[in-house]
């Protein structure tokens, strides 16, 4: 394991977050609050630790895909970490767990909140919130591959590792183009909803929390009625970029490039739309006599299933109260998840496409015992390796899933609030139902619970594998153990 | 065309063809250089490995395929690169990407049938450049034959000029000699450009001092490189006759380059069918059937009075094998093909003597073509040769017009360290600079220097 170049990048990613931090800052100063010196330090331990790893250069650049798991890991639970400090030492956050939860989440872009009143936390530290957001929706390495030149090519696995997507391709040939291309996407749609969002009379702070939120799916409001008290335009605005946020990103490079045939021809987009579709106007049904007008009703419809199925969480309305099939379809979507490539989490619509195609490729074979049939996808033959890899992860997160859902009910919550709360989790969606509702928060689990659904947040944003890595004996043996040897020899 | 304004600063767009020995070399140097590569081979697992080496995109699919062209983007590309290992498709890679985009395409071309009519494939396919890895390999090695205490010799200014690589054995008039002094003791106009000495690179300043062990290389004309060798006391005869084992395309290249110089040579190949070919191709040649790796038959055929072995194999390790049993029983001048570069540290420490990488060959042309592409606004690169394993670079320019480093005398031009100008070529004549002289245009220009990636004669400013 090469450790210096995993030391180097971590340092890397603190020093960005220091960076970074400063934003906060500058809100404290605009909005005259003493918060804003906890932020400041913070973001100067960051620089100063991030300085101090960074000054020798790793000799050997070469890292393979454990390394970049193990980088990757590590570089999120420090940002959680580093970032969580200011929320505890302001004490707007007493509990460390607490304030770890809240980072952890935003991140993560999950957006479930341990808070009961979001509404008395100072301006800075509502916007680093919803900032955490918009740095994780894109991911910090992918950010730091497109700021900081890097050689060689083996930089690929810690965009492998942090990308969510069965598989992950390159817009064109350069890794550092590439990260730049999507960070710009990504840059752009985000200033495009904060101007709509300002055409809309939503003040500027809100309207830049709001997209931050949107822009990583993340779903932490400003409000304790979350997107409830706006405007209906507002409403519609923010649905339209969440569903746009949870398209593939290629689908937009390809638009940028006028290829606008390939991109409608993208297999999981359409799938991604038809999901949207039809559930709106089930959910519609459904709750047809909840509201007083039909507007209302698609309105609140939309916006929820944008809103779970992009794995944002934020809500208009307390979808809790509504009938139980509107709520089963709102659970499911929860799993199925935004496009591959997107900032949305859950297990991605792609991988519900192969899966769909093995079974029905199962089924063909027991009727044709010896034909031979390729999964195809986007007209091109889906490789073994990765039907094998996507069957895997399937089963892994299902495992995963059923031991967190074990810990947690030793809390003695009702089974809806324990499902749906790891589901929200581990789905990086944010809110869930019962006692993790739309209008409820994640305050009551114990301590024990809270660290587990950390752990599902990270895993569910790091796609499982570079998580559970971290945990195999073999990985710990090379960080750890033969380093007294080195120490020795040198 | 905003892609043709970028390329100064971004590197190329360029699309490789075919992940093999060549291909890889290629991708190695290229991504280096910064350039925007795109690989296409049928092989998936093979674009998997790629991809994970370096930063390039893969794409897996048939080359020659106008789609997977267009999915590569052969329309914004500068260039198209066909290695596979068939010289057909790689014509048709080339000829596809011609007429759908009209970018430059270099192709690959090896077989012998195909050998003499390269130029008129070059011209009437319009493309940029034919290689043949295989025939370049036995020009090197005929280069070498024709003056076996040589190490290398690599050809400059179409030829006139020469940059030879010579070890400087014990006891020799250069052992303890200070290149100031050297053209006290020796009358000819030649310069020791650079030095290998326990493998670090040097660019020899007045006061540098050779010793023996060294490995020098100077360049100078073809009759001064001569003369010089032979006034420090080395023989420069051509060699008499040849042993080749292996009768693949290279030997077949060789052979025909040696018999055109007058040397005898016998090649020794496995397969019968292989042998008749030879032997129509051949007629000079004495074709021998049998195993070139027994023992036995190498005896019977002479190994230890010939004065020069070749093994041309196939195989890496068999080569290395025969070379070092050829160093054991005869002093025969030994060249080693090494068709891989796995294991090069070992190969270096075997001190083999005369190696020649065919890939090497190969992606130096191109990437001599590449860099003069980059930036051919005002010179180009005529020629490009990696030194001892690419820690320096001779690097040979046209000045096409007039700019900082014209007219200047090179005493007064701000050079980068570790740079040297090795000559100048004026209208045929090659000129080994003093300080006084100056480049001018219409001049060719030879740079040695442990810096890389110069594609501009500029470059060599501080």
């Amino acid at each position: 394991m090469n450790r210096p170049i995993i030391r180097y990048i971590l340092g890397q990613v603190l020093k960005i977050e220091g960076v970074l931090m400063l934003l906060p800052c500058l809100v404290a100063l605009i909005y005259r609050e003493k918060n804003g010196y906890y932020f400041l330090m913070t973001a100067f331990l960051c620089m100063a630790l991030g300085f101090f790893m960074t000054i020798r250069k790793p000799k050997n650049n070469v890292f393979y895909l454990k390394e970049g798991c193990v980088t990757t890991t590590l570089s999120w639970a420090f940002l959680s970490f580093f970032g969580a400090i200011p929320f505890w030492a302001c004490g707007e956050i007493p509990s460390l767990t607490d304030a770890l939860f809240e980072t952890v989440s935003g991140f993560t872009t999950t957006g479930a909140s341990i808070l009961n009143n979001v509404e008395t936390l100072s301006h800075c530290s509502l916007f680093w919130r919803s900032f955490t957001h918009w740095i994780g929706g894109m991911g910090v390495l992918v950010f730091l591959l497109a700021v900081i030149p890097m050689t060689g090519g083996s930089h690929m696995n810690l965009m492998r590792a942090e990308s969510p997507g069965p598989s992950v391709g390159k817009l064109v040939p350069k890794i550092k183009s590439t990260a730049r291309i999507l960070y710009l996407i990504y840059f752009g749609l985000t200033v495009i909803e904060c101007i709509l969002l300002l055409f809309g009379g939503m003040p500027l702070f809100d309207s830049l929390t709001t997209s931050f939120g949107t822009a990583g799916t993340g779903g932490f409001g400003i409000k304790n009625s979350s997107i409830g008290d706006y405007s209906p335009y507002i409403q519609w605005v923010v649905t339209i970029f969440m569903i746009l946020f949870g398209v593939n990103f290629n689908a937009y490079y390809l638009i940028l490039f006028r290829q606008f045939k390939k991109a409608l021809c993208m297999e999981e987009v359409r799938y991604y739309l038809l999901v949207i579709l039809t559930t709106i106007i089930i959910v519609c049904i459904d709750i047809r006599n909840c509201y007083d007008s039909m507007a209302e009703v698609i309105r609140h419809a939309a916006f929820q299933v944008g809103s779970i199925i992009t794995t944002t969480g934020f809500s208009t309305t307390d979808f809790g109260i509504w009938p139980q099939t509107s709520k089963t379809i709102l659970v499911m979507l929860m799993f199925i998840g935004a496009c591959a490539g997107s900032t949305g989490g859950g297990i991605k619509v792609s991988r519900f496409v192969v899966l769909f195609k093995t079974v029905m490729k199962e089924l063909d074979s027991y009727i044709h015992p010896k034909s031979i049939k390729k999964i195809k996808m986007d007209g091109k033959a889906v490789e073994h390796e990765v039907v094998r890899s996507i069957n895997v992860y399937f089963i892994t997160f299902v495992t995963v899933f059923t031991l967190s859902l074990l810990i947690i009910s030793f809390n003695g919550h009702d089974l809806e609030t324990n499902f749906t709360a790891v589901a929200a989790t581990i789905n990086n969606i944010g809110p869930g139902l019962s006692l993790v509702g739309p209008t409820q928060n994640f305050q009551f689990f114990s301590n024990l619970s809270k660290y587990v659904l950390i752990i599902d947040m990270l895993a569910g944003r790091l796609e499982l594998f570079p998580l559970l890595i971290f945990f195999h004996p073999a990985v710990w043996q090379d960080l750890f153990k033969n380093k007294s040897g080195k120490k020795h020899s040198s | 065309m905003f892609q043709s304004k970028n390329t100064t600063h971004r590197g190329l767009n360029i699309i490789i063809v075919g992940y093999g020995k060549v291909g890889s070399a290629l991708i190695e140097q290229l991504s280096q250089e910064g350039h925007d590569i795109t690989l296409i081979d049928t092989n998936s697992e093979k674009i998997q490995a790629a991809t994970n080496l370096y930063d390039i995109m893969g794409i897996t699919g048939n080359g020659a395929s106008y789609s997977v062209q267009m999915e590569a983007g052969v329309e914004g590309a500068d260039l198209l690169i066909a290695v596979t290992a068939s010289d057909e498709l790689n014509l048709l890679c080339c000829t596809i990407a011609r007429r759908v985009a009209d970018c430059a395409a270099i192709a690959r071309v090896r077989t012998p049938d195909y050998s003499n009519e390269v130029g008129y494939l070059r011209d009437k396919l319009g493309l940029a450049m034919i290689i043949n890895p295989e025939l370049e390999a036995a020009k090197e090695a005929s280069r070498i034959l024709a003056m076996p205490t040589a190490l290398e010799v690599n050809p400059f200014a179409h030829g006139q000029a020469e940059m030879i690589n010579y070890k400087v054995p014990e006891g020799s008039i250069l052992d303890g000699l200070a290149i100031m002094d050297l053209s006290r003791r020796v009358k000819c106009n030649i310069l020791i450009c650079a030095v290998e000495r326990e493998k670090e690179v040097h660019i020899p300043s007045g006061t540098f001092t050779i010793q023996a062990g060294d490995v020098i290389s100077f360049v100078a004309s073809r009759k001064t490189a001569r003369k010089f060798m032979q006034e420090i006391g080395v023989n420069t005869h051509k060699v008499k006759d040849t042993l080749i084992i292996g009768g693949g395309k290279a030997s077949y290249y060789l052979a025909n380059q040696l018999l055109l110089m007058g040397v005898n040579v016998k090649i020794i190949e496995i397969n019968r069918k292989r042998c008749e070919e030879l032997s129509i191709l051949l007629p000079k040649a004495i074709i021998i059937n049998g195993d070139g790796t027994d023992e036995e038959l190498l005896s019977e055929e002479g190994i230890e009075n010939v004065e020069s072995f070749v093994p041309l194999t196939g195989i890496d390790e068999e080569n290395i094998m025969l070379t070092l049993h050829a160093k054991q029983v005869s002093k025969a001048k030994i060249i080693t093909k090494i068709n891989r570069i796995n294991f090069k540290n070992v190969i270096d420490q075997l001190d083999l003597g005369s190696l020649i990488y065919p890939r090497y060959i190969t992606s130096e042309a191109i990437i001599a073509y590449v860099r003069a592409k980059k930036d051919s606004m005002d010179s180009n690169i005529e020629t490009l040769y990696h030194l001892f394993d690419h820690r320096a670079e001779a690097i040979e320019f046209r000045v096409d017009e007039k700019s900082d480093v014209t007219n200047i005398s090179l005493a007064e031009l701000p050079l980068k360290k570790n740079l040297l100008i090795a000559f100048i070529n004026r209208n045929g004549t090659i000129i080994i600079p003093s300080g006084n002289d100056c480049i001018k245009v219409g001049d060719t220009v030879m740079v040695v220097t442990t810096h890389t990636g110069f594609h501009d004669i500029r470059d060599i400013l501080r």
